[in-house]
């Protein structure tokens, strides 16, 4: 039943989101700005490496030797290992994807039933607050995960091709690329939705919603990107870590929210 | 079917719903009366198991309300509801909203399928099943909102306002459709203010202003306070009446006669039928010029009004 009904959810959101101009433009217009760097920095990968020749920075100078001694990077020249090492960074426009994308997809979760007033009737059924609430956050998850890997395939088959032509070995997917986009990015869009999707039962307007989601994630993944960033693209451990740490959150979340969904709350403050 | 016990609903320590108690046998029809904000909606929605009760406690369909998650989900299974307000993805076909709400009641797609048919065709939305539910009228989204509340063949239907801001004609097809579902040997419970709603389809009502005023079958009601089968005489004179009444009030040898009141030329007083002729008689010999006299037994109008204001 609880797998039937999530794809039910999965389907039905998806018919709404197509037709919400506030929702989808967000999932083309925000993959397309995340391809766009990487591969902005693929083509001018050979004038970063000619500038770093003749660059007299030393603090950039150095950090390019830096680079040229991981292992990753053993061999290259201290220019290509840098450009390399800054293709790595730009991952984290794929966790950019999902927060923008989940955190205003599912503001929509509970308040769009309740001012379609849907809710009731769904909760007159006999599915349970787990099914509607898992069948809620993989509707948001799914598209968003979708539109993130196709982003991050797209920018990889493009970097690559841009690389191979010019004769170097092609840079990605790293392992970086790969837990990011495959476990870091999902797992990142489940708990940005579960903090939206908590809000959103709380509230009786969409767009407070968004706002207040916005509000409430984006300056701690900056904070977060700011403190950390350096070490998540130089420690692979750390970077697992940080995956662990967001999917016990994810478990932590869900099962807040499960908890804290409040039936009787929701039908009798909503008007 | 249903059994509530002393039924009690307070948000934020204001009483909504307060110590109701009734019953409602199987296969019959129940109607629940009340003005806005009577409760209404807050007890079906308890009945249902949405919200909890504060105090007392029902048992619907077999199953105990608040009895627990499980108890919960086979509830409301066993249940239908027809919400206030119909509630439908409006970019969705008809067909397909149905679908999604019967999935979500775990029928099997055959039965869904045939159920879907079945119910459309019988309410004449099956020329419609592929069209948007916004392009749809108010009646029409009424209908589907009822063959929501039925396709999963509940024993017990709880319908909210059926018939609210429905054209006559639609009222007509939505009161045909519920007396149809009565005699399918379903439960049913309407909530409404239409009172001559409740008095063609009601075996039984309950008046509702937070707690229960009134609550017995129609015959019995109209039957009169007293279960005697009195009648309300209404004697409209060319005159003032309030002597008159004032003289049937002080008993014999007036008529046997309750309930005795004056408004400008018109008389209203209870009695058996047999005492109507003599009160003319009374009246007449009096002196009184009747122009009218009307006997009838209660109509529900008179005994929702008399129990609402009473309660004033």
């Amino acid at each position: 039943m609880t797998r039937s009904v999530v794809l039910l959810f999965l389907v039905r959101e998806w018919h709404d989101t197509r037709h919400n101009s506030r929702v989808l433009p967000l999932y083309f217009v925000l993959p397309l700005v995340a391809v766009a760097l990487p591969i902005l920095l693929a083509v001018m990968a050979p004038s970063m490496m000619r500038d770093l020749q003749r660059s007299a920075e030393p603090s950039t100078v150095a950090l390019a030797q830096n680079l040229a001694r991981l292992s990753e990077y053993h061999g290259l020249p201290p220019g290509e290992a840098l450009a390399r090492y800054i293709l790595r960074a730009t991952a984290g426009m794929f966790l950019l994807i999902p927060i923008a994308i989940a955190s205003t997809a599912a503001a929509f979760s509970i308040v769009g039933e309740k001012q379609q007033r849907t809710l009731e009737p769904i909760l007159a059924t006999p599915i349970t607050d787990r099914q509607l609430l898992l069948g809620k956050l993989l509707a948001t998850v799914g598209p968003t995960v979708a539109a993130t890997w196709a982003a991050g395939l797209v920018a990889i088959l493009v970097v690559d091709l841009v690389f191979t032509a010019r004769g170097m070995v092609a840079p990605l997917p790293d392992r970086y690329w790969t837990v990011v986009l495959l476990v870091l990015a999902p797992a990142l869009t489940a708990a940005v939705s579960l903090v939206t999707m908590r809000l959103s039962a709380r509230s009786s307007d969409p767009q407070a919603t968004v706002q207040t989601s916005a509000l409430a994630v984006l300056p701690i993944f900056l904070l977060v990107v700011a403190v950390f960033g350096r070490l998540l693209t130089r420690s692979f451990p750390a970077l697992l870590g940080a995956c662990v740490l967001v999917l016990l959150l994810d478990v932590a979340l869900f099962r807040m929210n499960v908890v804290r969904f409040r039936r009787e709350e929701i039908l009798t403050t909503w008007k | 079917m249903i059994s509530t016990r002393g039924l009690t609903r307070a948000f934020n320590g204001v009483p909504v719903v307060e110590d109701v108690t009734f019953d409602v046998p199987a296969g019959t029809l129940f109607a629940l009366l009340g003005p806005n904000g009577a409760g209404k909606t807050t007890t079906v929605r308890m009945l249902m198991g949405l919200i909890g009760p504060s105090a007392g406690g029902a048992t619907v369909a077999g199953y105990r309300i608040g009895g627990g998650a499980d108890a919960g989900r086979l509830l409301r299974r066993a249940c239908g509801l027809l919400t206030e307000a119909p509630g439908f993805y409006e970019r969705m076909s008809a067909g397909d909203n149905l679908r999604f709400f019967g999935r979500l009641y775990g029928l099997p797609e055959r039965t869904l399928r045939a159920q879907i048919e079945h119910f459309l065709r019988l309410l004449e939305l099956w020329d419609r099943r592929d069209d948007a539910v916004g392009t749809f009228s108010k009646g029409m989204k009424q209908r589907l909102a009822i063959i929501r509340a039925l396709f999963h063949d509940p024993k017990v239907v709880f319908l909210d306002e059926p018939t609210a801001g429905l054209d006559p004609e639609a009222a007509i097809e939505v009161r045909e459709l519920i007396a149809r579902l009565k005699t399918e040997g379903r439960t049913i419970v309407v909530c409404t203010h239409n009172l001559d709603e409740a008095e063609r389809l009601a075996d039984a009502v309950g008046i509702l202003r937070r707690r229960l005023l009134v609550c017995d079958s129609l015959q019995r009601l109209r039957a009169g306070p007293a279960g005697d089968g009195s009648l309300t005489v209404q004697c409209t004179l060319s005159g003032p009446v309030a002597d008159h009444a004032l003289a049937l009030r002080s008993g014999p040898p007036a008529p046997r006669v309750r309930d005795v009141r004056a408004a400008d030329a018109t008389l209203t007083a209870r009695c058996l039928p047999d005492e109507v002729p003599l009160l003319v008689a009374w009246l007449v010999g009096r002196g009184a010029a009747i122009r009218e006299v009307h006997a009838a037994a209660d109509s529900l109008e008179s005994i929702y009004l008399r129990a609402v204001r009473g309660e004033q």
